[in-house]
């Protein structure tokens, strides 16, 4: 009996009933996960300890409807005695000493880690190909990338071997491998997930993201890991709320814009005319979708280069082969170990954003580039907070195209930051988006949808995104399983 | 604009962000560095409304806690973490070198 693959609801009758234990829901995931190897979606898988975990809940009361499930967790998340590698060589044996925010927070429901997820490189690409352990593979064709950086949490929720993975967005990386991968992907608005314990990238942009292949689940998990937390200054201090709350809603009145940017032709035409079909189904049912131009929108890509580089630089200067990871033996003096460490421990991708981070901070720099750019930042956020007086949601393409080859080739540095134009927008204004799917393309590879939000309304793009998975009804199961979500 | 940085210019970048480059490595980083430079100097086109500007979204202010000893990591673990370390100590190697006596 395949159990995970029954609605949440069914789940949880069936744990609370004893007629199944978690120790079944583990054991099925790591079956899920085996069938699937190939697919790469893991650099750690957590067997042993998921399974203590699992007969250690049997005789507990399914307080919660999270309870005993199986979760996955992006490897730049830190797990407490669980390796933890940021899918770098500098990390590879780096075993941390305490868990992250969210997995606290994850454990305190009963949830069970089933493994760490493959990803790009300390999250830096847009394909998962600067892993250090390989890139994952699409489920639903295996020459196709499954996007970045979250590739391994998407892989694994779209091969439906879990239910559930946490993966995190600096420019687009929860939402982008969603979208190419066919599953719904949620970056919450900045501030709203404590990011102590996400290894930082840009600490500016980085927020942890839910990922799962309905809406319904993945609100579920982000009223999971929400809330304000002392480790973490810039989390937001907010009422609880229930994000499922308005799915289900009619949208009679909504009022949607949609940036001409969003439109123009750097997206491909298929993924246009899908998202113009979407359009039609949601005027249809009473809500209005209006054009607009946001000003600076087309900068971002730009804004993004200069505030993550640089901040990437700074924040990886920890990485020193001192305090933690990787470190060269027999070195001749301290700079020694910095230098050889950096240059073995880090990969390709990693060293270039460095490089150029470490030369936009330096100096008079800082305010040409740096401070140009938050001012810039400023005023887009600002274009972002004039759009909403107007509009409940913003919607788009999430991607230019649907998921290239495994095999493309890597050589232009540019390319990992095109691939994220449209998603990255969200980061710098530091709203909420979400990634839904709304069909494929004529190669059977899934097309995204992305829906943007005014700060701390995630429930409002839940709505939207709800009423157009029930409106589309995808098949959105690779191997082709029935649909019930 | 010239297509390519000096090997002075990568070596110089390749040092502020402590990182050792083969000879390989400084000639693709000519070029690919150059690229992305390229791209950033595209924000010196781009005209700001003002000079407010952001780096935290939605930050409220900050608030200090009490000075009060609360949970906090075991030294032991978090030394213990290190690749070389004796008793509550990180080894490191020499930080100062050269010099007569020294």
């Amino acid at each position: 009996m395949k159990y995970l693959s029954l609605k949440i609801e069914e789940i949880n009758k069936l744990l609370k009933e004893k007629k199944i234990t978690p120790v079944d829901l583990v054991e099925e995931a790591f079956e899920n996960i085996d069938s699937n190897k190939e697919l790469n979606a893991y650099i750690t898988l957590n067997k042993e300890e998921a399974l203590r975990k699992a007969r250690e809940l049997e005789d507990r009361e399914v307080d919660n409807i999270l309870f005993g499930l199986p979760i996955a967790l992006k490897d730049n998340i830190i797990t407490k005695g669980l390796r933890t590698t940021c899918a770098s060589h500098i990390l590879d044996n780096f075993i941390p000493i305490y868990d992250a925010t969210v997995v606290e927070k994850l454990k305190a429901k009963n949830m069970i880690i089933i493994g760490k997820a493959n990803m790009d490189e300390f999250a830096m690409g847009s394909s998962s190909r600067t892993s250090y352990f390989g890139a994952p593979k699409n489920p639903w064709n295996k020459e196709k990338i499954s996007g970045g950086s979250s590739g391994g949490p998407a892989t694994t929720v779209a091969a439906r071997d879990v239910l559930f993975a946490l993966g995190s967005d600096t420019g687009g990386s929860v939402r982008q491998p969603s979208s190419y991968t066919g599953i719904v992907g949620m970056k919450p608005t900045y501030g709203r997930v404590s990011r102590y314990g996400l290894v930082a990238f840009a600490s500016s942009l980085d927020q942890i993201g839910t990922m799962t292949k309905n809406v319904y689940e993945n609100a579920l998990l982000l009223n999971a890991i929400v809330g304000k937390d002392e480790k973490d200054l810039t989390s937001a201090n907010k009422e609880e709320e229930d994000f499922t709350r308005l799915i289900g809603k009619d949208i009679k009145g909504m009022k949607i814009a949609v940036p001409n940017f969003f439109m123009s032709d750097i997206v491909n035409n298929e993924i246009r005319d899908k998202v113009k079909e979407v359009i039609k189904v949601l005027e249809n049912n009473g809500a209005t979708v209006e054009f607009v131009d946001i000003k600076y929108i087309d900068n971002t890509v730009t804004l993004y280069q200069i505030i993550a580089m640089g901040e990437a630089s700074s924040n990886l200067a920890r990485f020193d082969g001192i305090r933690y990871g990787l470190s060269k033996e027999n070195p001749k003096d301290i700079d020694d170990v910095y230098y050889k460490t950096r240059a073995e421990g880090f990969g390709e991708e990693v060293k270039r954003r460095i490089m150029v981070g470490s030369y936009l901070l330096s100096g008079e720099n800082a305010k040409i580039y740096y401070n140009k750019a938050l001012s810039i930042r400023d005023d887009m956020r600002k274009e972002f907070i004039n759009v909403f007086k107007d509009y409940d949601l913003i919607i788009g393409p999430t991607t230019t195209t649907t998921a290239y080859n495994l095999d493309d080739p890597m050589d232009d540095p540019k390319k990992s930051f095109m691939d994220d134009v449209l998603v990255i927008p969200v980061n710098m204004a530091g709203l909420p988006g979400l990634n839904i799917p709304i069909g494929f393309d004529s190669n059977n590879m899934p097309i995204g949808m992305q829906i943007i939000g005014n700060a701390f309304e995630e429930a409002e793009i839940y709505h939207l995104a709800s009423f157009i998975e029930k409106e589309l009804n995808l098949k959105l199961d690779p191997k082709g399983g029935e649909n019930n979500e | 604009m010239k297509d390519k940085l000096t090997k002075e210019e990568v070596l110089h970048v390749a040092e502020l962000a402590r990182i050792s480059l083969t000879e390989e490595e400084i000639e693709k980083y000519q070029v690919e560095l150059k690229e992305l430079l390229n791209d950033v100097e595209k924000i010196n086109d781009v005209e700001s409304y003002d000079d407010d500007i952001l780096i935290a979204c939605f930050s409220e202010s900050a608030k200090l806690r009490k000075d009060e000893v609360g949970e906090m990591l075991d030294p032991k673990e978090v030394i213990g973490a290190s690749p070389r370390h004796s008793g509550n100590y990180i080894e490191v190697p020499v930080v100062i070198s050269g010099g007569e006596g020294a």
